[in-house]
Formats: structure tokens, C-alpha cells, sequence
């Protein structure tokens, strides 16, 4: 069977409401080497999506561009265009700040800041809003309980964000990034350093945050994607190779390279 | 492809190697169960019944390899699907030998009171049909046809047909002579054993189609049973 060419992917069964993100020709370049090669996706608002693919087959990078958190480094270039609300993220003009404050990132590895529970909550919405002292405690109970943490937490809130667990560390970083009030969250291999209980646990915040946040997912592990995401982007060799309701990716798939990898014959 | 884990394609090929064997024991199952009591050979009507617990065994070797790929492997796509896709057909081909061991069971009644083919001529191509359907489908499952198989689904349409005229004709032969009645009524069941034997084929094709293709068969197929629907007023 003829491959699909990515730009024929939007036909899917995917039923996009209302794209919160539109990923529209987009092409990126490690100086001279391409890894996205003409992506074209629709992201449904109040959603989860999920990447998946082997290692390099472009998933972190296509994450990377939709907060345009590849501009820290150098060489690194996309083309085309992102529509966050159909206005194109990747313009010039655009306000790199206020971007991140509409679109979070979760890391790999939990990355607190070296100060306490309370101020790493503090520390990012106080860039952005002054705020009373009342308004701001609230606003860091508020932010750790969305991140489930509250309970765990609520006694030693000057204690350092250090001093937690892997699965508490990340779930204060999920904290950190609800408590700036964004749009879009993107989760860069979110579970992938923790336990099963740890992963539970973020994974059940996922499934509620879904109800506020349009959310991205990178994620190596298969049933992880599976269970927590309502459509899946299959990639590889940094095309957009399958696009679809993530029960049609798991159960069948159009495309023999989607089938071949989740079903782990190669990748 | 094979998987990069090789063990994984050796218990998936092991699964398959139980359906394929409990499909060939369906069939001569059938086979012999007919053959037994048309004859009215009531050897062979037991070792019929001795293969079911062989059957039995099967599945539940089948259950929990399924089970414990699943536990081990949490298999995806078209793995997932030839994998649970096992587990229901196992559970129509043991629901198959149970039909053809009750079967067996009633060649003594059967036997006893007059020769069953020279009652029954029809049961003995309904039989044919059916052991048809049965050895069909395991071999176009494991060819890999599913255009074959939808079309052996619609086939059982032929064995209710051939269903509703032995029904008729038995009916037939037992308000002709009453003492045929019992004779008649085991006979009955076996030809009714035979039907569900037919439905369990089309689940059977419709399970496999749908681990070979990722989608389901129309739900409706042809119906031909008559002999539940009211008789035509006279």
C-alpha cells in the first residue's frame, strides 16, 4: 500500500471540534540537518494528545517548537506556521514571555527550583502578576492541589522543593506550571523517571487536568500514551506518519510502520 | 516482521498452533459423531466422547498462555487482536466439540430402534455442510483469507436451509409411524446440535475476520431457520 503523505493525515477519524493548535507545513532544521518534515496536525482544545515514535524520529522536537523552546539553543530554525488560536506562534513579533505563560512544559526529569514548595509555585507567577500575599497563598493551595500534591505537602510548605520525592518533585513541577494559568501543557516524558505509583498518580492528573487544559504528551512507553491520550501521532524519521483516535492506533492501524512499532517489531 | 523480542513471536505462534489444533479436533469430532450415528457405531461415538476432554485440556492451555502473553507482553494492534481473538474462538471450538459429544451420546438411543439412515437422509448432507464450514474455517483463518471467510459466514445460510428440511422431514416420519418418534427426536437434536455447530463456525469466522482486518463484519447475515418462525395458517 502507497504510504499516506502527511498532509493527507488530517482526514483521519480525529473529530477536532475546535484546534486549540494547528501545526501547518511546519519543517525544522538542526542547522543543517532536518528532523520535522512538513508536519501539518490539528490539536483538539481541552484534550490529550499524544506522540509517539523511536528515538529521533522527531516527537521532543515537534514538542519543543509549539512553546519555541528550541530557541535557546543555537542553529536551531522551524518553518511554517503554529497557530495557537489561529495566530501564528512562530512570527517574529511574537512575545516569547507571555507565549510560555499560555503554553507550560514538564520536563523528564523533575527540575524544582533550589527554594522552597511554596516559592517554587511563587517564584513563576509573580514574574507575570502582583498579587497580594493572601491572593498568592491561594493561589499555591489552588495550584498544589490541581497537581494533587496539596495533602502531602500542605505542613512543610517552606521546606525545600528538593526535599521531595521524584513522582512529589514532578507533580510540584505540574503545580508550577498550572499556577501561571496556561492554555496548552506539554509533557516531555513526564512519568518516565518514576515509579508505577508515581506514574499512576500522574497519569490520574492528566486524565483531570484534561477538563481545563489542551495537553501534549511525549511518551515512550505505549500503554502509558494508550491510557492517558484521546488521539495519538505516530512519528518516525521526522514524519508525521499516522494521526488518529489513540483506540484506532492500539487496536488497528492504517499504516504497517504505525503497526510495526507499536507491536514492537522494530524501533 | 518478526518482533525484535523473538519469544514474543514463539508464544504468539504457540497460541495459534492450539487454535489451529483444536480446530482440526473440532472437525474430526464432527466428523466422527456423524459417521457414528449413521451407523449406528457406538466405538466410535466414544472415543467422541473421550476427544472432548481433550478438547477441554486445549482450552485451558489456550486461556492461559493467552492470559499470561497478555500479563507479560501487553500486546498491541494486530497482535492484541490474534491474541483475544484466540480466546473467543477457543471458547466456540470447545463449545463445538460439546455439541459433537452430545451427539455421540444419543447413538445408543438412536441405535437401538431402526436404522438412522434409512430416517434421515438429509442429516447426512447437513453434516457434510457443516464438517465443511468447520475445517474451512480454521484452514482460511490460518491462510490469512478474509474475503473466504466473510463468505463462509453467509454460508451457513445453506446448513440452516438443509436445518428447516430435516426438521420437516423428521417431523414427517413421526406422525407417519409413532414408533419412529423417539428415534426421530434424538435425531432431532442431533440435527439441531449440527445448526448451533453452524452458528458456532460463523462466530468463529466473524472473530477471524475481524483479527486479520481490524474491523467488524455488517452485523446482519443472511437467516434462513424457519422452523422457530409460526407455521403458515392452513
Amino acid at each position: 500500500m502507497k504510504p499516506m503523505l502527511s498532509t493527507d493525515l488530517n482526514v483521519a477519524d480525529v473529530v477536532v471540534e475546535k484546534a486549540k493548535i494547528e501545526v501547518k507545513n511546519l519543517n525544522f532544521y538542526y542547522g543543517q540537518s532536518k528532523a520535522l518534515k512538513d508536519i501539518n496536525l490539528s490539536l483538539p482544545e481541552r484534550s490529550v494528545t499524544a506522540f509517539i515514535g523511536p528515538s529521533g524520529c522527531g516527537k521532543s522536537t515537534l514538542l519543543r517548537v509549539l512553546n519555541r523552546i528550541y530557541e535557546l539553543y543555537p542553529k536551531q530554525t522551524a518553518e511554517g506556521q503554529v497557530l495557537l488560536d489561529g495566530k501564528n506562534i512562530l512570527d517574529r513579533s511574537q512575545d516569547l514571555n507571555l507565549l510560555r505563560t499560555k503554553i507550560g512544559m514538564v520536563f523528564q526529569k523533575p527540575t524544582p527550583f533550589p527554594m522552597s514548595i511554596y516559592e517554587n509555585i511563587a517564584f513563576g507567577v509573580r514574574l507575570y502578576e502582583k498579587i497580594s500575599k493572601a491572593e498568592m497563598d491561594n493561589r499555591v493551595e489552588q495550584a498544589l492541589k490541581r497537581a494533587a500534591l496539596w495533602n502531602e505537602v500542605k505542613d512543610k510548605l517552606n521546606a525545600s522543593g528538593q526535599s521531595l520525592s521524584g513522582g512529589q518533585q514532578q507533580r510540584l513541577c505540574i503545580a508550577r506550571t498550572v499556577a501561571v494559568k496556561p492554555e496548552v501543557i506539554l509533557l516531555d516524558e513526564p512519568a518516565s523517571a518514576l515509579d508505577p505509583l508515581s506514574t499512576a498518580k500522574i497519569e490520574e492528573l492528566i486524565d483531570e487536568l484534561q477538563a481545563d487544559y489542551t495537553i501534549v504528551i511525549v511518551t515512550h512507553n505505549m500503554q502509558q500514551a494508550a491510557r492517558v491520550s484521546r488521539q495519538t501521532a505516530f512519528m518516525y524519521l521526522g514524519e508525521l506518519v499516522e494521526f488518529d483516535r489513540t483506540e484506532k492506533i492500539f487496536t488497528s492501524p492504517r499504516e504497517k510502520r504505525t503497526q510495526d512499532y507499536i507491536t514492537g517489531r522494530f524501533g | 516482521m518478526a518482533h525484535t523480542v523473538a519469544s514474543f513471536d514463539e508464544d504468539l505462534r504457540q497460541i495459534s498452533q492450539l487454535i489451529r489444533d483444536m480446530g482440526d479436533l473440532a472437525g474430526s469430532m464432527v466428523g466422527a459423531s456423524t459417521k457414528a450415528l449413521l451407523n449406528s457405531d457406538n466405538a466410535m461415538a466414544q472415543r467422541v466422547v473421550s476427544d472432548d476432554a481433550i478438547m477441554d485440556a486445549r482450552q485451558r492451555e489456550l486461556d492461559d498462555r493467552a492470559i499470561t502473553l497478555i500479563a507479560k507482553r501487553q500486546p498491541m494492534a494486530d497482535d492484541l487482536r490474534s491474541v483475544v481473538g484466540a480466546i473467543r474462538m477457543a471458547g466456540d471450538l470447545e463449545r463445538i466439540g460439546d455439541l459433537a459429544k452430545n451427539i455421540a451420546k444419543r447413538v445408543g438411543s438412536v441405535g437401538v430402534s431402526a436404522a438412522p439412515r434409512d430416517l434421515s437422509h438429509s442429516i447426512d448432507s447437513m453434516a457434510q455442510l457443516v464438517l465443511i464450514q468447520v475445517q474451512g474455517v480454521i484452514e482460511e483463518y490460518t491462510a490469512g483469507d478474509a474475503t473466504a471467510l466473510a463468505k463462509l459466514r453467509n454460508d451457513d445460510e445453506r446448513v440452516d436451509v438443509k436445518y428447516t428440511s430435516v426438521f420437516r422431514e423428521l417431523l414427517t416420519y413421526m406422525m407417519e409411524d409413532p414408533r419412529n418418534i423417539t428415534a426421530c427426536t434424538h435425531l432431532l437434536f442431533c440435527a439441531k446440535n449440527l445448526e448451533r455447530i453452524g452458528d458456532h463456525v460463523t462466530n468463529i469466522a466473524e472473530n477471524a475476520y475481524y483479527v486479520l482486518t481490524g474491523t467488524q463484519l455488517p452485523a446482519n447475515r443472511p437467516k434462513q431457520d424457519e422452523t422457530a418462525m409460526p407455521a403458515p395458517a392452513a
